[in-house]
């Protein structure tokens, strides 16, 4: 029988040039690992947009997840929460199950 | 008339009216990405063999200062344009203003082929002060923006280091050094793919870039009448900054065409992103939007024909 345990999991988008400010957030709170993905397009507050690497990724979004115990993700939110109106930054937060939670 | 028949030109055509249209014509990102750095590439080599060829002049420092000193001043100009007639608050007039003072990769590019398919083409140099007129605006902005204005970011040594580390500009000054190295005898056995295939890949960039500008006209939600206005106004202003330099100094009309055209372009590569992450709460559609879809399109199609017979007025005067 497969064992699960609660796990929180993050999930942020983010402008592609900003990532490098929360990947350095991650660095400083010693996180244990994230998935980053690119986000093809959306629209929003700000209206519509794609995914532009010709511009330098200026208009282009990613999407960072995590998946944290209780306590870490506790700190990393507080670690980000200063960045949020700034870089306007969508953040969700759900509980998932996981398998082999020591890695989390 | 004759440059609007450019096959690069109307590729460049094609692409806007395609997206008017609301057509399903995309170029894959990856695609496009790679196409860009690959003029870059063919752009910075060509302009290193030509130095190689013609060796170093006094011109050079003239242009590469004259670059320098308009990338630098031209926000300031901006910037109190911005203010006063755009009616935007500081950070996003200082946010604007660095991508006016900075340069477009592919308007040059657009430029130097016009020119050369007319028997002008700018000095091989002219990639140095390209290269050259990329960054100093992005300060410029930084200062405006921090001037008069409480904001918390510190302009601080990683954001300059990331800037200068551009993947554009370092591929493009690093192909320029190359072709300097390797001159006009290295260069042939490489030119079937950076000389031959260069204007046919100039056309697809160029489809794609009218896709992205009609695009992100479409979607921008931010500009104002008097803002498209001064994306028009803007480079008419600041390219003819830049030819009236370029024959002061005593450039040819090529060159000078190609001063202009630096002068009258906007960045959309290398200061939107440090933008972005200098200065977060500017509003990245909006200077997008400005740059890309207004002021890109307006040199491409009116700015180079205009500047290059601006230039052959003004250097006839000063010569």
């Amino acid at each position: 029988m497969v064992v699960t345990t609660p796990r929180k999991k993050i999930e942020i988008l983010i402008d592609r040039p900003l990532m490098k400010r929360l990947r350095q957030i991650t660095k400083d709170v010693e996180l244990s690992g994230y998935t980053v993905f690119d986000a093809i397009g959306g629209e929003g507050g700000q209206g519509r947009w794609r995914d532009d690497q010709v511009t330098g990724g200026a208009g282009s979004k990613v999407l960072f997840i995590s998946i944290l115990n209780e306590e870490k993700a506790k700190e990393f939110l507080t670690a980000i929460e200063p960045l949020l109106d700034e870089y306007g930054l969508l953040v969700t937060v759900s509980t998932v199950e996981v398998i082999r939670a020591d890695r989390f | 008339m004759e440059n609007l028949l450019s096959p690069v030109i109307l590729f460049f055509i094609l692409g806007g009216l395609a997206a008017f249209a609301r057509s399903d014509l995309t170029i894959p990102e990856t695609l496009s990405k790679t196409l860009s750095l690959y003029l870059m590439a063919a752009i910075g080599l060509k302009g290193g063999v030509l130095i190689a060829s013609n060796g170093f002049t006094l011109d050079l420092l003239f242009a590469g200062t004259a670059g320098l000193l308009l990338s630098f001043l031209l926000p300031i100009l901006a910037f109190a344009i911005l203010r006063s007639f755009g009616k935007l608050d500081t950070v996003n007039a200082a946010a604007v203003s660095a991508h006016y003072g900075s340069v477009s990769v592919v308007t040059f590019i657009t430029a130097n082929q016009v020119l050369s398919d007319k028997g002008m083409a700018p000095a091989g140099y002219m990639i140095a002060v390209l290269a050259l007129m990329e960054t100093p605006a992005i300060i410029s902005g930084l200062f405006l923006a921090k001037r008069g204005s409480t904001l918390s970011f510190q302009p601080n040594s990683d954001l300059l280091r990331e800037t200068l580390l551009n993947g554009s500009i370092v591929l493009l000054t690093g192909s320029f050094i190359i072709g300097i190295i390797i001159g006009k005898d290295g260069f042939e056995p490489i030119a079937p793919v950076f000389e031959t295939g260069f204007t046919g890949l100039l056309c697809l960039f160029l489809l794609d870039m009218g896709l992205l500008a009609v695009r992100r006209l479409r979607n921008a939600r931010s500009l104002t009448l008097r803002l498209v206005i001064l994306g028009i106004a803007f480079p008419i202003i600041n390219g003819l900054i830049g030819t009236i330099i370029g024959a002061a100094v005593g450039l040819d009309v090529g060159t000078t065409t190609a001063l202009a055209m630096l002068a009258a372009s906007a960045s959309y590569i290398a200061v939107p992103a440090a933008m972005r992450l200098a200065l977060p709460k500017a509003d990245a559609g909006l200077y997008l939007a400005m740059s890309l879809a207004i002021t890109f399109p307006f040199n491409v199609i009116i700015g180079i024909p205009l500047f290059n017979q601006i230039a052959i007025y003004m250097v006839q005067l000063w010569s």
